[in-house]
This record gives C-alpha cells, structure tokens and sequence, in this order.
C-alpha cells in the first residue's frame, strides 16, 4: 500500500516513528525532537514533516490526538498505533541491514 | 484490522472534509507560531521574526496541498472539481456544449438503434433450445426456374423415416389444402376475426421443442394418420389471441369457431410462440387432401429438422444429397420434377439452410447497409467532434500552457479533458439512448412487418454495452484530442507567446483540414448511396403495374371452406357484388382471386391444345392463374390488347373461355394468333367440377402480380360468372369516387347480411397496395437519406467550423493586407477558394470509396445503376451547394475585417 520509498523517505518515517515511540509528540516536537538528538545533524523541514506525518497517519502506522501542550496551546499529538510498533520494528531491522551493508562496502572499498 | 482503520481514515478524509481541512490548517498555524517563538527567543523583534519564520515555512498551501495528496483523497477530489469545472465551462459556453451534444446524441442514437436491430434481427440466437441445430430444407428445381420450394409430402415423409443425421423433422403449411392464404376467420364471443394460421405436425414442434403453455399437442393420429375427409375439428391458441380475443378465461376443452366449424381447443401456446416469423395466432392440425399426399410433383410442404448431438450441416446435407440422388429409382417414379426429359441430378435437389437465415432471408443485407451508414455517421461525428475539440484546445492553450506552468502534471490536464468528454459523452450518451429507444419504437409501429424478427426486439445488455463503448470511446477520444501533444518546456514557452496571438501549429491544420476532407468523403458516399436508393424508390413507384390504380378501393373475404359449396359460395359472392354495385358512388365492382401487385404464384401446370414445350411436354407451368368475377378489365382498368373481354352472354354459353396476357401468349404461341388456342386449366384449381378444355378469346396486356419490380409472368383468366363456382377467398375491388373509411360501414353491413361469421379484412385503396409492396425498399430509403442528410449537416458543420477557425487566425494578416490596398471581394474568394478545395478533395475521396462500396447495393438498386452519372452528378451539386454556403459565412466575415480595429488589437 506504501508508496515505494527512496532512502531518505524512508528513513524520515523511521526517524518519526523512533522519536515517537516512547511517549506522544507534536509536529514540531517531533521535528525539535530530532534535530536534537543527531547534534543539529538532521534538519527535518516542514515541507516534508507534515506529509509524511500525514501518509503515516493513513497508514494506520500512527494515530494523531488534539491535546493541549505545557503552554496551554491545542496541538496535534501523534503516538505509534499496534502495527505501527511493528513497523518501527520492521524499518529498524531493514535500517541495520542497510547501514551494515553500507558501511562494509564503504569500509572494504 | 489495520485494513478497516484505514478505510475509516480515508472515509473521514473524505467525508468530513471541512473538519480535516481545519485542523490541517491548525497543525501548521502551531509550526509556524512555534518557529515565530522561537525566532523571538533568540532576540529578533517580532515582526523579523514573523517574516523569517514565513520564508523558512514557505508556502503553506504547498504543503497543505501534498498533505491532502498522502491523504489520498485528491483522486476523488480532483474527480469532483474535474466535474464542477467542466460543468461550469461548458454552461459559459452553451453553443459549444450544445452542439458537441446533439451531434453525440445524433450519432450514438443512430448507432444504437440500427445496432438494436442488427443484434435483435440478425446477431441474437431463435428463441428455441439448441437454435443452431434448426435447419430448413428447400426443395431447388433449376430446371424449371424454382428455387426455395416447399417440398411434397412423399418426400417429406419418406426423408423423415430415413434419414440418419437428424434428431427430428417436421413440417407445417401456411396454404396447402385446407386454408389457402395462411389466414382463418375464427369467431370470438361475436366477434368475426380474421387471423394468422400455421398448420403443424406433430413432429415440427417436437424439432423446435416447444410445448403449449396449457393443454397438450396435437397427436400423431391427429395429423400423420388422420383419415378423415375434412382436418380434424381441433387447435392450439397463442398465448397473444387467448389474451386479447378471449381475455385470458379458461378455454382449453372448449369449442371455438374456426373456418365456420367448432374447433375444440386442446391447448394454449407460450407467450411468443412462432414459426418462421408467421406471427401466428393459431395453430391447426397439418392435413392434406389425400390425392394431394401422394403427389410428388405437389410442393406444399415447408420442413423444418434437427440435427443431432454433433452432427454439422455438412454431414446432413451430404445425407440429403444422397437421398435425392437414388429417389427417382427408389421410388420408381420422376414425376416431382416436371420435365420430359432424362431427370439430371442438378433438376431437383434438397437444400438445408441454418433456420435463422432462412427466417432472415434477404433483409440482412439492408441492414448491414444501415449499421455501415450510421458506422459512417460516427466516423463523421467523430472527426467532428475531433475538431471542436481541437478549435475549443486551440482557445484555451494558453489556460492549459499557463496550468502545465504552475505545476499541474500532464496527468492532470489529461484527467480534466477526459473528465470534460466523458461529461459530454455521458450526456450524449443519454440522450442518444433516448433517441434510440423511442426509434426503434417508432419504425416497428411505422413499419411492423418490413423487419423480420420485430417482436423481439429490445435495448437488451448487449446493445446497452454498444452505447457505452461508444460514449466511452468518444469521451476518450475527446479528452486526448483536446489536449493534443506532449510539449517540451521550451515549446511550453512558445506557446505562451503564440497564444496570445492565438495561431496554432501547422500539423492541427493538416490534422483539421484531414477531419474535414473525410467528413465530405464520408458523406458523398452516404449521400451517393441514398441518393440511388431514392431514385430506386421513385422508379419503383412509377411503375405501371398494368392497371388503373386510381380511385381504387378493395378488401378481401374468405367464405368458409367447410360448410359451403363452391355454388353457393360462388352465389354469396354475387350477392356481395351486386350489393356493392348499388351503392351510390360506386362505379364498378368486381372480385377475383389474387390481388395484384402482390400475390404469390401460383405456377399451375396447364396442358395446352397442340403443343409441345422445348424439352417435350404437353403442358407448360402457368404462373398465375387469375378467377374473376364481373366486369373486370373494364373496371381495372386493363386494355385488352387482341379479341375481346369476358362478355355477360359468355356466361350462358356451353364452350368455356379464357383470356391470357401478352407473356403468355409469347411464350407458348410465338407469334401465332393466340385467338382460338386451347387450354385445360386443371379443376382442382378453382373448385371447378371437372377439368375442361377452355378457348383463348382474348390477350389482355401484361399485369404485375409478385411486387412492382419484378416482371410479369405468364397469366390467365378464368370467368368464375362462366362456372358458376368459386374458390374460398376472393379480393373484391371496387371503382369509386369515395374513400375506404367512408365505405367500411356499408361492405360490413353488406359482407354480414351474406355470413355473419365473415370478417371484412385489408380494406384500403389501391395505392396503399402499392406503397405496402414497395414497403422494404422505401424503408430503407427514408432512413439512409436520413442518416445521409445528418452526414451532410455534419460536414457542412465541419467545413464552416475549420474555415471560421481559420479566419479567426488570419484576422490580423487579413486586416493588413486589407489595409496595404487588397480588394475585399479577392479576399472573399480566396476564403471560399479554400473551403471549396478541401470540399472537392473530400468528394474524389467519397466518390472513390463510393464506386468501391455501391455494387454492395447493387442488389438493392431498381432501375438504376450504381453508377448513374445523374444521381452522382446531383450528389456532387447538392454537396458544392452546401460547402458553398458554409465556406461563404466565413468568408464574408473575413472580407468584412476592419483594418483599423484589428491593428489596433495587437
């Protein structure tokens, strides 16, 4: 049902779902989120936060709530659904895989 | 699980938009005030920060845009916004759409309902189990010019007992013995009726196995083994009649008046019951006359055989020919192959032929005709609708180059053309299948029995699909053309400039001028094609048919053949005539046996006085054999060219007389005085009592009997006055200065003071004869030279579309050459010069394609040659007239440009 994904896609949904799953975040804690973990390595943009947030969303990979954040404010909350547990685990598994694969070539070559 | 969530997700995309759409927009208004806090934290002032905040976030919409796309719901979105544009467009522009639409509906409804007619007469299988086992067999006899014969009841029953390759065979007979015209009176409560008759074996229905709704068949002993001197007193209804005449009440057991006889009903068909297209109303025992049973040489028999599991037509036919080759030794007699000479294996054969053709028979080649005509009328839409959809793409490129620019794909675009044609294919569609439906309706009732099969025809699934694939294809064809070609960015660019002068590229004006030329093609050759069936027509209605059919009116009257004598048949006849005779207005009033111009032959072998035929016979078979009574070529109108007419002192006299027509007398006399001849009409012909020697007294001139077209055979006379006898049916005629309508009251009074079981049927005026005859052909006229005359608007619509376009295009260059000093009648001409071109290459074409495709209608053609110089003449000169008159339009508009408001335009 997924789009086919590119590497970097690919990886955006990995990231979102790591980052969400130990507690529910908004958009743009999830995009804070992480920018700070990789050291500012990692700018997520908008531009392509909120579509994949969205696609996920559709998926039934994530489910999304309206709740009020510290400030008060009323935010889009997002946290992993059942499958979507076990899509985390799946891209995981394929992210090792790939990163191995990749740094055995890059390292022999 | 994850499967429903999914679709509860995308059902409230969908459903509950406004909702979705909101917090879309509230999700990202909370980045963008979070990014504006942010930026305000780190020390800009509010403002600065609010702006760098934005540049970063860029265009919301954008990202709005692609979060809708991962919802998936812009497919069905689009879909809806695809349609309310496309509605919205096509309402701006009513002329367009309206336009675009009729000719869609004309085209599709033409199709549909001539493919109605082609899949019900033609495509569809006989509503029998197994049709396609069903054979008919003919009888073909070279020799003496039959073919299609019914075959003689020794041969039927002997080939049913012998035969090895069908499962079962049967025969019926609409004349035979007992009814002569396929018709009976029956009476319901008091009602006389007159109505359609077969009479069947037991064994035809078991080979078309079908079985009465109510009651049971009739038995063996009831038809094959009958002995009785009179068909046995018994019938089956239609279900149809049982309805109408006896309004569905029980009847089976009951005794019903049939030919003046009570008839028990044994048994009730299902509804839509037939055989061969009989349309019958009811079915009688099949009986012969004993002497005619064991006749070879009597064909009266129609057969109709199974074949069994897995055996082909081949198979039986190859048994058939077996049998009729031995038959003459086997039997040890020649005498169902009337010559003299040693019996040749080609002089008498039997043919089997799929029942469906047979039912069919020649009809199916006017109705291909008809399918290739409207065939052509699409074709003809089609490149119409080709060029509306290219003039309508040529006005909106720049819409279209301006979306393509801003982002949308080429998908896209595609989508919204498709979804524009589909709207006016489906609308088309629609109204088409109206068209179609309330069509056929209307040619079944104009024409009932001018199509085979008409009772079954409907807009079923199949015909349904048609209409769809045509809508469909049309709809895509209109979305591609529209859009035409795929362009690079660069020309991308171009075309923004062009279009704002709005000129197009050559090849869409080759592509338009090629739709043009084959509309005018197409159309010649539909044009040609009517135009020579209409002047087949009109032949056929100025045919002198031999008599005066002016002021003519005439019914006909069947006596009951059970109960009656020939005398006192011969007596109410008299007493029928002469009461017509006295009715004021009434100028004359005759009856005789068969009706011209339509009867069927009779092909009577006549032994004549001191002749020999060239191959040895005594005798010579008589086409027609004509019973008068009264004076009847005086009040027909037929000039007796040689002796004298019927005179009432014949009828006194000992010597019996006769009169023949010109053919006959060629034929057997050549050249000798045919005045003084004999001939010895055999008595069982007309219920005479003994066979007699007649004497020729006079030549009266040739008569059309078989339909206007064909040639007259050999004919004649008998004065029924002279014999005091009578057969059962005779067509009374009447000279009169009033109409039919005004007539019926009185000929019913008259016809049931004589027999009040007799119902008067076919009351009407001879030319209603006559446009009856010519019925199929006129048919087929009136509905190609409608499909011809939509063609021929359609090209005209076509030329004036292109060269209109045209002018529109060249409007600035015929503004300045108008302004640097060019006469406007030169410009006028050009113009048209160039309508005309495109016109005259289009009717090469057509007139190529024409003399290729009209000796398919050869056939169809009377008196006039597929290739008559004048109907291709009048075709070329009605089709200039036209594109004169849509080139000149244009044309006109064009000389008419002022210079001043055009330059000042640019």
């Amino acid at each position: 049902m997924a789009k086919p994904t590119d590497l970097v896609q690919g990886t955006l949904d990995l990231l979102i779902l790591k980052t969400i799953s130990l507690e529910s975040k908004h958009g743009w804690a999830i995009a804070k989120r992480i920018q700070q973990v990789s050291h500012e390595a990692l700018q997520v943009q908008q531009g392509s936060l909120y579509p994949a947030l969205h696609r996920l969303e559709q998926q039934a990979w994530i489910k999304a709530e309206w709740r009020p954040t510290e400030t008060g404010r009323m935010a889009k909350f997002y946290s992993l659904t059942r499958s979507g547990r076990k899509q985390l685990e799946r891209e995981l598994a394929n992210w090792v895989r790939l990163s191995t694969a990749i740094n055995i070539v890059v390292q022999e070559a | 699980m994850r499967i429903l969530d999914k679709a509860r997700l995308r059902l409230r995309s969908l459903c509950r938009r406004p909702k979705v759409e909101f917090e879309l927009e509230a999700e990202l208004r909370f980045h963008l005030d979070q990014l504006i806090e942010e930026n305000i934290s780190s020390g800009m002032p509010p403002e600065e920060a609010r702006r760098a905040a934005q540049r970063i976030v860029g265009g919301i919409a954008q990202y709005k845009e692609e979060c809708r796309d991962m919802r998936r719901i812009n497919f069905v979105g689009d879909l809806v916004q695809d349609v309310r544009y496309t509605i919205r467009s096509l309402a701006k522009s009513a002329g367009f759409t309206g336009v675009v639409v009729a000719t869609l509906a004309l085209g599709i409804g033409a199709n549909t309902a001539i493919f109605t007619i082609v899949h019900g007469v033609l495509l569809r299988p006989l509503d029998y189990p197994k049709p396609d086992q069903l054979m008919y067999l003919t009888a073909e006899s070279p020799a003496i010019g039959g073919t299609r014969n019914a075959l003689s009841a020794p041969e039927y029953t002997e080939f049913r007992q012998m035969n090895q390759s069908f499962a079962a065979v049967g025969a019926y007979s609409t004349g035979g013995a007992a009814y002569t015209t396929g018709e009976v009176n029956l009476t319901a409560g008091d009602r006389p009726l007159r109505v359609r008759s077969i009479s069947v074996d037991a064994h035809l229905l078991k080979a078309l196995r079908i079985q009465p709704e109510q009651g049971r068949f009739f038995s063996d002993e009831e038809t094959a083994r009958w002995t009785g001197t009179l068909p046995p007193p018994i019938a089956i209804l239609s279900h149809e009649l049982w309805r109408t005449a006896f309004g569905g009440r029980p009847l089976v057991g009951q005794k019903v008046e049939i030919e003046g006889r009570p008839h028990e009903i044994v048994g009730i068909m299902p509804p839509g019951a037939d055989v061969m297209d009989n349309h019958t109303q009811v079915w009688l025992p099949l009986w012969l006359h004993p002497s005619t049973a064991r006749q070879r040489g009597v064909h009266v028999l129609f057969v109709i055989a199974r074949l069994k599991d897995g055996v082909t037509l081949e198979a039986g036919q190859t048994e058939l020919n077996a049998f009729v080759k031995d038959w003459g030794e086997r039997v040890g007699t020649k005498d169902h192959v009337p010559t003299n000479r040693p019996l040749r294996a080609v002089d008498h054969t039997l043919q089997l032929r799929p029942l469906q053709d047979a039912i069919v028979g020649n009809a199916s080649r006017p109705i291909w005709v008809l399918q290739a005509a409207v065939g052509f009328v699409l074709l003809i839409v089609c490149a119409n609708l080709a060029n509306l959809a290219m003039a309508r793409a040529g006005s909106r490129r720049r819409e279209f180059v301006l979306r393509a620019a801003l982002g949308a794909s080429r998908g896209r675009l595609l989508r919204q053309s498709v979804t524009e044609g589909a709207v006016l294919a489906g609308a088309g569609g629609i109204l088409g299948l109206w068209l179609a439906g309330a069509g056929v309706r209307a040619l079944i009732r104009a024409y009932p029995t001018s199509i085979p099969r008409t009772s079954e025809l409907t807009l079923d699934l199949p015909v349904l699909l048609v209409a769809l694939g045509l809508s469909t294809g049309t709809a895509l064809l209109f979305g591609f053309v529209s859009l035409g070609r795929r362009r690079t960015s660069s020309s991308m660019v171009t075309a923004l400039k062009e279009g704002a002068r709005g000129t197009s590229g050559a090849w869409r004006h080759y592509a338009r001028r090629g739709l043009v030329i084959a509309q005018v093609a197409f159309a010649v050759m539909l044009v040609i094609g009517a135009g020579l069936l209409v002047q087949s027509v009109y032949n056929l209605t100025r045919i002198d048919a031999g008599f005066d059919r002016s002021r003519l009116v005439t019914f006909s009257m069947t006596l009951p053949m059970a109960n009656s004598d020939p005398d006192t048949r011969a007596q109410a006849y008299q007493r029928v005539l002469e009461r017509l005779r006295s009715v004021p207005g009434v100028l004359g009033t005759v009856a005789m046996s068969g009706l011209p111009p339509n009867r069927t032959p009779d092909a009577i072998a006549t032994p004549i006085g001191n002749y020999t035929s060239d191959d040895g016979r005594p005798f010579e078979i008589i086409d027609y054999y004509q019973f008068v009574m009264g004076d009847y070529f005086g009040t027909m109108g037929i000039p007796i060219v040689a002796g004298r007419g019927f005179e009432r002192t014949d009828n006194a006299s000992q010597g019996k007389v006769a009169i023949v027509n010109e053919t006959l007398a060629k034929r057997i006399w050549k050249g000798q005085n045919p005045i003084g001849q004999r001939l010895r009409p055999p008595a069982g012909s007309f219920a005479a009592n003994d066979d007699v020697w007649h004497t020729v007294i006079g030549v009266a001139k040739d008569v059309r009997q078989r339909g206007v077209e064909h040639p007259a055979g050999t004919e004649l006379y008998v004065s029924l006055d002279q014999h005091a006898v009578s057969p059962p049916s005779m067509n009374v005629v009447m000279r009169t200065t009033l109409l039919p309508a005004a007539l019926s009251g009185t000929i019913e009074r008259v016809v049931r003071e004589v027999d009040t079981t007799v119902p008067v049927v076919r009351l009407r005026d001879m030319d209603s004869v006559f446009a009856e005859s010519i019925r199929r052909p006129r048919l087929l006229a009136q509905l190609l030279g409608a499909f011809a005359g939509l063609a021929l608007l359609l090209a005209a619509i076509g030329t004036y579309g292109v060269l209109s376009f045209m002018v529109t295009e060249r409007r600035r260059e015929i503004g300045i050459r108008i302004a640097l000093g060019a006469v406007r009648s030169h410009v006028l001409t050009q113009i048209m010069k160039q309508g005309l071109r495109v016109t005259a290459m289009g009717v090469a074409i057509g007139l190529a394609g024409a003399l290729a495709l009209n000796r398919l209608i050869a056939s169809l053609l009377f008196g006039v040659q597929p290739t008559d110089t004048v109907t291709i003449a009048f075709v070329i000169a009605t089709i200039t007239a036209v594109a004169v008159v849509a080139s000149w339009l244009p044309a006109w508009r064009a000389s008419r440009v002022d210079p001043n408001i055009v330059l000042r335009d640019e």
